[in-house]
């Protein structure tokens, strides 16, 4: 079967207008793929991919437990900050509506790309079985496309960019302004990377018999009003989160080794 | 303006909370079955909605869900809660599919210079993704609707998912509810203080909200710690004990497996 293009004007306004009526509910979880949505093959590939990533991070969390006994309690709580950051719509004034946060930059900001797929992992699941975002049987794929990618987007950003901003005018005064952008980068990064992974995985699971690129460039349009204005909006929440930390309790940020001892001295 | 919408951030969530509720997951026919029953029943029939090639069977499983709501009286807010989401989601589908892909042109028409062209080809695609999805979601959601969360994670812990990924599990779900009080009273706190009154104002005041949160996450973490190691806590929680299988249960859902296989099959 091949993917028809019947008027390429036409589709992109359906794109745009379809994506707008998705987040138009109130409570649109659009970067979660719904349960069912994927057949049996692609289900279980993205459950096989994401397998290693969890592994990894119970690994991780076992280590680290064993030397500090609150961080289970710590990472059960992110897990729950997660839960109700990536439930909260926000407002997304190009599209007019609002979508949801992923929260895993942050996360993956804080704690490390590992425990972070864990935490998205934990609260995908609690989502899946209560409230019908995301499924069980899309489980794997949106630990991969949240946890994985967001995770360690945001994660090597906020590392990338904390290594050079210090070197920048007016960032090598001091202050947050580094940090500030560094955060900014991570959530926009990690709401990006997750969009796109999300686009691929939609369009090799619907496809049928028909070719991946078009179907998967029709759904990454389809996004763009919703998840472009978003990923922006996301940086800032993420920036406010750092700088909101570093400000009130900078010794957790050393603690979690975000920053070293002497950058937090204000 | 999304200001609107940014003041109407947490109500949807704490009225999805209604979907927590364990009150009616008690004193009926599914509540008395042994979760590690269900839970393998609905893998098993998850599975076979994702690999059937077709609309039958999903929709079979859907009538077949839809009569276990009633029967076990699923609150209708509740249960319209949980489906509105997918049900949407469907929808967007069969339309993408009927209009972008396929061969087999239905009808074309031309408005103002575009032509949309339905395809039938694409509309059966459609139905069967819809179809997957509306089976799925059900099967999933009696599951949730039947079980209490301990019994789910107790049922976990029987095939064998990590002993850790269930604390953690646990620790989230408790939280949930506390972080979403707090998130309650600092977000009434920002709206008393005009903290949601314009865009700019308006994302400043979510990014507080959400760094306030991570904050009480660390903070709880250790009080929670020192609370348990107080009682006991050496990096370990107990989970609920099974009880031993009973053989009624296991040749009933034998049954229903194997009539579904026969549907399935056919």
């Amino acid at each position: 079967m091949k993917f028809q293009i019947s008027n390429f004007k036409f589709q992109i306004i359906f794109l745009f207008i379809s994506s707008f009526f998705l987040f138009l509910v109130d409570n649109a979880h659009a970067m979660h793929i719904s349960e069912g949505i994927l057949p049996f093959n692609w289900a279980l590939f993205w459950s096989v991919i994401a397998v290693p990533f969890v592994a990894w991070g119970l690994y991780k969390l076992k280590k680290l437990s064993a030397i500090d006994l609150s961080f289970k309690p710590l990472v059960g709580l992110m897990a729950a900050v997660v839960f109700i950051i990536s439930c909260m719509p926000i407002p997304v004034p190009t599209a007019g509506t609002c979508s949801h946060p992923c929260g895993t930059g942050i996360s993956g900001i804080l704690v490390g790309p590992a425990i972070s797929i864990l935490i998205t992992a934990v609260a995908l699941l609690i989502q899946a079985l209560f409230l019908a975002h995301g499924g069980l049987t899309t489980w794997g794929a949106d630990i991969v496309s949240m946890g994985v990618m967001g995770s360690f987007a945001g994660y090597l950003t906020f590392k990338a960019l904390r290594s050079i901003t210090p070197l920048i005018p007016p960032f090598n005064k001091g202050g947050s302004g580094g940090l500030a952008v560094s955060g900014f980068m991570a959530g926009l990064f990690a709401d990006w990377a997750t969009y796109f992974t999300t686009s691929v995985e939609l369009a090799s699971g619907i496809k049928g018999d028909s070719e991946f690129m078009p179907l998967f460039w029709k759904i990454l349009i389809a996004f763009i009003p919703t998840q472009l204005p978003l990923g922006i909006l996301e940086g800032a929440m993420t920036a406010g989160m750092v700088v909101l930390l570093y400000k009130k309790r900078p010794d957790l940020l050393v603690k979690m080794r975000v920053l070293k001892a002497e950058e937090a001295a204000i | 303006m999304p200001t609107g919408i940014v003041e109407s951030g947490l109500s949807p969530l704490l009225q999805n909370m209604e979907i927590f509720n364990e009150q009616f997951k008690k004193d009926h026919l599914l509540s008395r079955v042994d979760a590690r029953v269900k839970l393998g029943v609905s893998l098993l029939v998850l599975a076979m909605v994702l690999s059937y090639k077709g609309i039958v069977f999903p929709l079979l499983i859907l009538c077949v869900s839809l009569a276990v709501c009633v029967r076990i009286k699923i609150p209708l807010k509740v249960f319209l809660l949980r489906f509105s989401e997918p049900v949407f989601i469907a929808s967007v589908v069969i339309l993408l599919k009927f209009l972008f892909s396929g061969q087999e042109a239905m009808f074309s028409i031309k408005i103002s210079g575009v032509i949309i062209t339905g395809h039938k080809d694409g509309l059966m695609d459609g139905l069967q993704i819809a179809g997957r999805i509306l089976g799925a979601v059900s099967v999933v959601a009696v599951l949730g609707f039947s079980t209490p969360f301990t019994e789910i994670m107790a049922a976990l812990s029987w095939l064998k998912v990590p002993k850790s990924f269930i604390e953690i599990l646990m620790f989230a779900y408790r939280y949930i509810f506390v972080l979403l009080e707090d998130a309650m009273v600092i977000y009434n706190a920002q709206k008393n203080r005009l903290g949601y009154s314009g865009i700019r104002r308006g994302l400043s005041s979510f990014g507080t909200l959400t760094g306030s949160l991570v904050l009480k996450a660390f903070e709880s973490s250790q009080n929670i710690t020192t609370a348990m190691i107080q009682r006991g806590y050496d990096g370990n929680m107990p989970l609920m004990k099974h009880k031993p299988f009973r053989a009624s249960e296991i040749i009933a859902s034998a049954a229903i497996i194997a009539a579904m296989g026969v549907v399935w099959k056919i």
